[in-house]
């Protein structure tokens, strides 16, 4: 047992760190939300520096994925990381050139990034497929949820099958994707708004040392906390079936709370272009959505664990 | 006690409800899914309500010398629920008939009822709300826009945020501070400002939740009268206490969740999802917290008929109608699924909507500080 960094792992979030300082963040993710946009420069500049590829190189493996993925999402970068990071390489052993989707059949046509993405992966129960979407141009959606959305139709787009089970391996690292990009969108929002109280003025106090926004802020600061644990800690156990449904269980509700506390605490502004929570918060949404939510993320932990290992 | 609706008011629902589909478009979705302030809205709310004035609807409740039809405050909580059941096609009207109006009845000259009230009877002034300072949210008393009385006029100086709708509205609600020197509740006096005054400034603060919700307003020496002054000088404080009484229950936002929860079920049902006893539970959570919102607000009309002075029950109504909103909404979105994510999806719109319902108007946390000392005695902070 060690909850340190190492050294290598040290050094990646620097590198990667220090990259997204110069290519991500929220003014940007603003810019390019307005039009829909998808961040190709820092899907490229994140490639070319070996960042999507480190589920599968010698030295690294799935927790360096979700470090990459979780600090990406924290600096509000607009590029389809966990899915080219995380579920694609758990799901295929490889990473496909290009931006990657990620969809569950018959549950609806918006996917998060398909405009842009050239591979698609479709969950469809038992089995999961992955379709070239090279050929295939997806209709873009206008959304207010800060990641571009574009309309799938799913059913029309057989695709390659990837055999029986694989739709439970697919499921497990879009779980853990989920919880991944949740963890950092999550720590995001909650630095905004923690510092948001330390500043805002009423009734000639910091907003923050009224005790009824404090303890509220100390429960999502659990949350963050212990999303980001379960999250490594099913990394680590090769995204086992019942720690990455535990982990997106826990990411989901705890995106929910995060999402109505730093609203409510950040006031009026916090509903404003010009303050940046809406960049992450927004953001939860869709994630939240995905596979199921919550409840069905609960549920696929119950049949990991008592069950017959359904999920 | 008695909760049935009075034969009288179940037949004028029904009428109601048989003009508003009469008058709304069949685009009427497309038009309200940039909100009452959106262009296309405000533009269609000066048509409806000018045909809801025509009938005596919008202001059925004031008494008959103002232009009222002596109708009892349930009438009005009528429309009220059938106008936000199907998006509020009034607009920001809904802030002149429910508290504008009544705060200048009780507060106003002869002269200033004879402008305004008959406007608003007629549907064709639409005002907006300029409390809110950068400096001053729920602390509403720390507003510092100042009015210098120079001759008949005041000099405005200052400026206000959040405003909404400013840009379509004729009138200004303002809370200026007359005295310099004053601190606090004192030395506030209430000015009914026309927003076409030279001097005043406009920016829209672009949002999330939808158009043209938030503006700033700048004053620069804006000479308003002295005639547009509402109740004495230094004397606002009481008269904002009044109105915010009336606009904290005039919106029926817990008649909006009560339409969107029933097409969330009626959504779950098509995908055959209202079998799921996980669907089943939660349905039925969030609409027990519906009705909750409907039964706590009703508790206040009832209150005002009985002619009880406000109390914190108006507080009690707004917290738990806030936690009916979020629960229905939630819901929209799990149950409506991706559809949900393209803007101006129905569970969209609606998830917008619910989004500021613990901000405007007061925060939960304020509400819950009003009740916690007023209804149950605690010591303040
Ligand atoms: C959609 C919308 C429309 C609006 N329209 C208008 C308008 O037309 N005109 C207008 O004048 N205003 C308008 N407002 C402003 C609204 O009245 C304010 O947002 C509200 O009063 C809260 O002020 P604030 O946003 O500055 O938050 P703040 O007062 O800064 O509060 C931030 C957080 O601190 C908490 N807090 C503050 N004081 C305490 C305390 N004592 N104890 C515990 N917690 C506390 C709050 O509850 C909140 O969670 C609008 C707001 C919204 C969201």
């Amino acid at each position: 047992m060690d909850f340190e960094l190492d050294d290598d792992q040290q050094a990646i979030m620097e590198a990667v760190g220090s990259l997204l300082a110069q290519r991500a963040g929220a003014a940007r993710a603003v810019e390019l939300g307005r039009e829909g946009k998808y961040d190709g420069e820092l899907e490229a500049a994140l490639d070319e520096a070996g960042f999507l590829d480190v589920a599968l190189a010698d030295e690294t493996g799935m927790l360096e994925a979700v470090l990459v993925t979780e600090a990406v999402a924290a600096a509000a970068g607009v590029a389809a990381v966990g899915e080219a990071s995380i579920v694609a390489p758990g799901l295929l052993g490889e990473r496909p050139a290009g931006a990657v989707a990620v969809v569950c059949a018959g549950a609806g046509e918006l996917v998060r990034f398909a405009a842009h993405a050239r591979t698609l992966l479709v969950d469809r129960g038992d089995t999961a497929s992955r379709v070239d979407l090279s050929p295939v141009a997806n209709e873009s959606v206008r959304s207010n949820f800060m990641v571009p959305v574009a309309r799938v139709d799913v059913d029309s787009l057989e695709g390659e099958s990837l055999g029986t089970g694989s739709g439970a391996t697919l499921r497990r690292y879009w779980r853990l994707a989920i919880a991944a990009e949740c963890a950092g969108l999550m720590s995001a929002a909650l630095d905004l708004t923690v510092a948001y109280t330390k500043e805002r003025r009423q009734f000639g106090r910091a907003i923050g040392s009224f005790q009824a926004l404090q303890h509220r802020l100390a429960y999502c600061k659990v949350a963050v906390e212990a999303t980001r644990w379960l999250t490594y800690e099913a990394a680590a156990s090769d995204a086992d079936a019942e720690k990455t449904a535990l982990a997106a269980a826990y990411a989901a509700d705890a995106a929910q709370q995060l999402f109505v506390e730093t609203h409510q605490i950040t006031g009026a502004m916090g509903y404003t272009r010009e303050h940046d929570l809406h960049v992450f918060s927004m953001r939860l949404r869709p994630l939240m959505l995905a596979l199921g939510g919550a409840s069905a993320h609960a549920r696929a932990a119950t049949g990991a664990r008592w069950l017959d290992g359904a999920g | 006690m008695e909760f049935e609706w009075s034969e009288e008011d179940r037949s004028y629902r029904a009428e109601l409800r048989a003009f508003i589909e009469e008058s709304l478009p069949d685009d009427w979705e497309e038009i309200s899914k940039g909100g009452p302030g959106s262009d296309a809205q405000a533009k269609f709310s000066r048509e409806f309500c000018a045909k809801m004035a025509e009938r005596g609807w919008l202001t059925q409740h004031w008494p008959v010398e103002l232009g009222g039809q002596g109708a009892s405050p349930w009438r009005h909580a009528i429309v009220g629920e059938e106008m936000w059941t199907v998006g509020e096609p009034r607009g920001q009207q809904y802030m002149s008939v429910n508290w504008v109006g009544p705060t200048i009845l009780e507060f106003g000259t002869e002269e200033q009822k004879d402008v305004h009230v008959s406007r608003i009877v007629r549907g064709d002034s639409l005002w907006c709300q300029g409390f809110s300072e950068p400096e001053a949210g729920s602390d509403l008393a720390a507003l510092r826009t100042l009015a210098i009385r120079d001759g008949d006029d005041y000099v405005v100086n200052g400026s206000k945020i959040w405003t909404s709708y400013v840009e379509y509205a004729d009138f200004c609600f303002l809370l200026v501070r007359t005295d310099p020197e004053s601190k606090g509740r004192h030395g506030i006096t209430v000015l009914l400002c026309p927003v076409d005054l030279p001097g005043i400034e406009l920016r829209e603060i672009p949002a999330v939740i939808g158009d043209r919700y938030f503006h700033e307003v700048f004053f620069d020496d804006v000479r308003v009268p002295v005639s547009c002054r509402l109740g004495e000088e230094g004397g606002g404080w009481p008269i904002v206490t009044f109105s915010l009484a009336f606009e904290r229950v005039g919106a029926a936002r817990y008649a909006r969740a009560s339409f969107t929860l029933d097409a969330i079920a009626e959504e779950a049902k098509r995908l055959g999802r209202l079998s799921d006893p996980v669907v089943q539970e939660k349905l039925g959570r969030a609409r027990s917290r519906v009705e909750a919102a409907r039964l706590l607000n009703y508790r206040i009309i009832d209150l005002r008929v009985h002619g009880s002075p406000p109390t914190a029950d108006t507080n009690l109504a707004r917290v738990a109608g806030t936690q009916a909103e979020s629960a229905v909404s939630e819901l929209a979105l799990e149950i409506f699924g991706s559809e949900a994510l393209a803007y101006g999806h129905f569970a969209e719109v609606y998830f917008r909507l619910a989004m500021w319902s613990g901000v405007a108007t007061g925060t939960t946390e304020v509400n819950l500080n009003l009740v916690a000392s007023r209804m149950l005695g605690l010591p303040r902070e």
